[in-house]
């Protein structure tokens, strides 16, 4: 069995079409022999038998007559015209001989060897030991009378003469037709045999990646050709080596739609009947169809699979597939930055690998809870991480095989970490509005008693000596109302906008308006103020009140940095790129933590001690700025070029008056801050008064 | 991998099939082998010894004109021999001469001793001596007999008999009373002699040559033929006799006749004359014999019973 198993196909069909013919020629041989045989042994049994009959009716006269001559000849007659007549002889009513066709004498046995009883004829096979004869009897009977015998003998041995002669014959020819059948099915096989060894070399160079194969000639007569459509769009046309009726969507009228067989009406298509082969040649075709079919979907998978690795590549999610029993089948690019590996050191491994256990067994019991229920899950999650603590919203959904059974989980997780921050915020400035609300209510309400009391504190100082005691405390309650009413008038500055009144006004005038008038005070607290103004300027609309409103804040604010003395710098520029005007305000002092450089223009924010500020300064200057269509910015430590001192723009001649610069540690070239005020350059309308703007 | 399992599974089916059939061509060339054996006689014909021919059988003679067919003739007297021979106590058998010349022969040499002839052969045999004693009534009735004319059926050439001139006819024996004797005198009379035939030939013999003009005509071998009435019945059921049509009936002659030869014992004629008028239709043993001969009677007959014939025979100048 191995070896015919080891045996080449060429030579399985060439040993099976031989095998075969050789049994069918067995099969057919030896049942046609045997049949031949007992015809031909019948045949001469049956023309013995119509031999002896028609002798015995020739006898009838020759009997009557006892013509002697007749019978004589009659008998020799049969001996003459057959080569298988042994003898003839006549026997007479009392068996006497009355003709025979032996020489010398008549054979003493062969009279009472067979014998005609009644009146039917008797066969009987003797052996006369130098062959086998059918000894034929006979009777000769007129008008139912019996005159005699008619005897004849015929030879059955020159009968099987005759068959094996014949079967010698019909063998010779059989073993002609099987070495005919040998020749005829090696070259079968041959043929064959060549064309399935091409097929199976084309596999092999499909196995080994090659899918550029022809597996088929060019035809003599291309359909185009034959139909003469001249349909260049159609896929069958400049196809030489692609029979049309294998490929889809071909245009030729005449066409059906394809059915994955080939189609019924080719079997009647002029192209078909011309160019059709075998089935080999039709598995051929359809092999080098499959390959570059192959080859062409191979091309479109590789182009999606790139697609979509661009696709998760490119997005700052992270994304990654994990299998059922929490391997890493894929990641994209971000989650792989994330974990800071390669991809190729993720995929198989699990997330064990690379979170903290605690972390991990968490992680495990999500996606087990997201498998077995089939649902996908989502949540805002805290992680750690070498940037610090980072919030990441994450989606957890189950990927599911063919038969619908989750198979693996798919994980996003965006990084919301500035969302968290910006909803942080704008719950702090909720707060802060509904706590201005509840200032500027608070104020109003206060504002009128404490007007009463300032008003009859200076009415009682006209009734009570001055100098005495009361006056004193007179002074002392008008002071601190004046106090509460400076406190009142920001808090209500605060909460709600007053009516402006917006015209052009010069910002370098306004400034140094501002700076003027606090030159002297400024210059007690050994604070030093540097101008560097752009004198190029133009005009903005604003209100002129406000902005120095502003002006002031800053600089106080800038003073109040600067508790041991310092200097100021307050530089304009015009930016033209940004379109904007910005007015800096520098200061020489400790700066400010980057902690509170949020907070700085909170309502209440501040960093002086108990009575010392309200806190709502700059606030107040953010608010105006803001319904100015302007920004206002902070930085600390203060870039070089807007420090105190530096070189850029210094305008010493505007130096205050024995202002050299502050004396402690508060000097120009410290760090310090500078707060930015940027003003459109063609200021807006401003916004009606509303509700109190808070910075965010 | 399916189908690395199904060839795998396979290729033991296809060696089981391949090993079946040689099995059963080797069953089938074994059976070849064997053919079943006739059983044979053993016969030593080297053992030989000459033969003799049986000595010829003695007694009274008897002998039906050839007319028809030795078997013919066997069939149709052979009963009434045998009643002869049972009835008389002679040793009678009967003879088959070949031809009528033969028959003539056999009767002047006393080899036939009782003759059935025709009355034209009885004239001849008469002047040898012979002498009748007995004459037949056939199954019709009749003590007499004609001759017919005959020609095929789609032979429209011949009408009547003026259209046999010049036609090939074909005759019995020209010793033959129905088949030629009689015809021949009926176109005597309608001014045709026998130069005004194209050809007049005589069937070939021995024996059956009444039927052999039947067959002749039929053939279309010769344009009529003659024959003695009855014969047609004798082919009906061999022939298709609508292909055969009668042109034309003779005259009736007196009918066959037993004749003994010269030199017969008297008594034995008597004695077979008197067994032959013995036989009656109404006895079923003689009726059966009387059947087979045609006959439905014998009678006494004279000499002079068959000068009709003797006229006949003048006027053709056949004597």
């Amino acid at each position: 069995m191995r070896l015919i198993s080891r045996l080449k196909f060429q030579t399985k069909i060439s040993v099976g079409t031989f095998l075969i013919v050789v049994a069918v020629a067995l099969m057919t041989a030896v049942p046609v022999s045997r049949m031949a045989s007992r015809a031909i042994i019948a045949e001469s049994r049956g023309r013995g038998l119509a031999l002896a009959e028609n002798l015995s009716l020739r006898l009838a006269d020759a009997m009557l007559t006892q013509d002697l001559l007749r019978m004589k000849t009659m008998v020799d007659e049969l001996t003459a015209v057959g080569d298988d007549t042994v003898y003839a002889f006549v026997l007479d009513d009392t068996g006497a001989v009355l003709a025979h066709t032996f020489k010398k004498g008549f054979p003493v046995q062969l009279k009472a060897a067979n014998a005609a009883d009644g009146k039917g004829a008797s066969v009987r096979l003797l052996d006369t030991g130098a062959e086998l004869v059918y000894d034929f009897a006979v009777p000769v009977v007129i008008s139912g009378r019996r005159f005699g015998t008619a005897r004849l003998g015929l030879s059955r041995s020159r009968a099987e003469a005759e068959v094996n002669s014949l079967l010698f014959t019909f063998g010779g020819l059989s073993v002609a037709a099987m070495a005919a059948a040998l020749l005829l099915s090696s070259m079968f096989a041959r043929r064959v045999a060549r064309r399935i060894n091409l097929l199976k070399e084309y596999a092999q160079e499909v196995v080994r990646g090659n899918l550029d194969i022809e597996t088929t000639s060019t035809l003599k007569r291309n359909c185009w050709e034959i139909m003469q459509c001249g349909r260049s769009q159609c896929p069958a046309y400049a196809m030489p080596r692609h029979r049309c009726w294998h490929m889809h969507g071909t245009l030729c009228p005449d066409c059906a739609p394809a059915d994955g067989q080939v189609r019924k009406s080719c079997v009647r298509c002029p192209v078909f009947r011309a160019n059709a082969g075998d089935e080999i040649q039709d598995l051929s075709e359809t092999f080098g169809i499959m390959a570059s079919t192959l080859k062409r979907q191979i091309g479109a998978l590789g182009q999606q699979q790139q697609l979509m690795r661009t696709i998760l590549d490119a997005t700052p999610d992270l994304v990654c597939l994990l299998d059922a029993q929490g391997r890493f089948l894929a990641v994209n690019r971000a989650y792989a930055a994330f974990l800071g590996r390669g991809e190729a050191e993720i995929i198989g491994r699990t997330e064990a690998d690379f979170f903290s256990p605690d972390e991990s067994a968490e992680r495990a019991a999500k996606n087990r809870a997201v498998l077995c229920s089939g649902m996908g899950k989502q949540a805002e999650i805290r992680v750690h991480t070498a940037r610090g603590e980072q919030w990441f919203h994450e989606v957890n959904v189950p990927v599911r095989d063919a038969a619908g059974q989750a198979m693996g989980v798919l994980k996003t997780a965006r990084d919301v970490t500035e969302v968290k921050s910006i909803e942080e915020k704008l719950l702090q400035s909720q707060k802060m509005e509904s706590l201005g609300k509840l200032a500027g209510g608070v104020a109003h309400e206060i504002n009128t008693p404490l007007g009463i009391i300032l008003g009859y504190a200076q009415l009682l100082q006209d009734d009570v000596p001055e100098g005495g005691q009361i006056s004193e405390d007179l002074r002392i309650i008008e002071r601190q109302a004046k106090v509460c009413r400076k406190i009142v008038a920001d808090l209500l500055g605060f909460s709600r906008q007053h009516e402006s009144s917006m015209v052009p006004m010069d910002v370098n005038e306004s400034v140094s308006d501002v700076v003027s008038l606090v030159r002297h005070t400024f210059g007690l607290e050994k604070v030093a103020l540097e101008l560097d103004l752009d004198e190029a300027l133009p005009a903005i609309i604003g209100d002129r009140e406000k902005m120095g409103q502003v002006w002031m804040n800053l600089l106080n604010n800038a003073r109040d940095a600067m508790p041991g003395g310092g200097a100021i710098r307050i530089r304009t520029r015009r930016r033209e790129a940004e379109g904007v005007l910005a007015v800096s305000v520098a200061d020489s002092g400790t700066g400010i933590s980057p902690a509170h450089l949020d907070k700085v223009f909170d309502p209440f924010f501040s960093t002086k001690g108990v009575g010392e500020g309200t806190g709502l300064g700059l606030s107040v200057s953010f608010g105006i700025v803001q319904n100015h269509g302007g920004t206002i910015e902070v930085q600390s430590p203060a870039p070089a070029e807007f420090r105190p001192g530096s070189a850029d723009g210094l305008d010493s001649g505007k130096r205050p008056d024995g202002g050299n610069g502050p004396d402690g540690g508060n000097g120009p070239g410290r760090a310090g801050t500078v707060f930015h005020v940027l003003l459109p350059l063609s200021c807006p309308a401003p916004a009606p008064a509303a509700a109190p703007i808070f910075p965010v | 991998m399916a189908l690395a399992a199904k060839g795998t599974s396979a290729r033991p089916v296809g060696l089981g099939l391949l090993c079946r059939c040689a099995a059963m061509c080797v069953v089938l060339l074994v059976c070849a082998s064997c053919s079943e054996q006739e059983p044979a006689v053993r016969v030593d014909l080297s053992k030989r010894q000459e033969t003799a021919a049986p000595a010829p059988a003695v007694g009274i003679t008897y002998a039906y004109l050839p007319q028809y067919s030795h078997t013919t003739s066997y069939q149709r007297h052979h009963l009434l021999v045998e009643y002869l021979a049972k009835a008389t106590g002679l040793p009678i058998r009967q003879v088959f001469p070949n031809t009528f010349d033969e028959h003539m022969k056999m009767v002047a040499q006393g080899q036939i001793d009782i003759s059935f002839t025709n009355p034209f052969v009885y004239i001849r045999l008469a002047k040898q001596g012979a002498r009748c004693f007995a004459r037949t009534i056939k199954s019709s009735g009749r003590g007499e007999f004609h001759s017919e004319i005959i020609c095929r059926s789609d032979n429209r050439a011949l009408k009547t008999l003026a259209d046999c001139r010049g036609r090939r006819w074909i005759a019995v024996d020209p010793l033959s009373a129905g088949g030629y004797l009689f015809a021949l005198a009926h176109f005597h009379d309608l001014g045709i002699e026998r130069r005004d035939f194209a050809e007049i030939a005589f069937a070939p013999g021995p024996g059956g040559k009444q039927e052999n003009v039947v067959l002749a005509v039929l053939a279309g071998k010769y344009d009529f033929g003659t024959i003695r009435e009855g014969t047609l019945d004798l082919l009906k059921d061999r022939i298709d006799l609508d292909q055969i049509r009668i042109l034309a009936r003779t005259k009736a002659y007196p009918e066959w006749l037993f004749a003994a030869r010269k030199g017969l014992d008297e008594r034995i004629v008597t004695k077979i004359a008197q067994a032959m008028f013995a036989l009656d239709a109404a006895n079923p043993e003689h009726a059966a014999i009387l059947e087979a001969a045609g006959l439905k009677s014998i009678i006494p007959a004279q000499d002079q019973d068959f000068d009709p014939v003797r006229q006949l025979v003048h006027k053709l100048e056949l004597d």
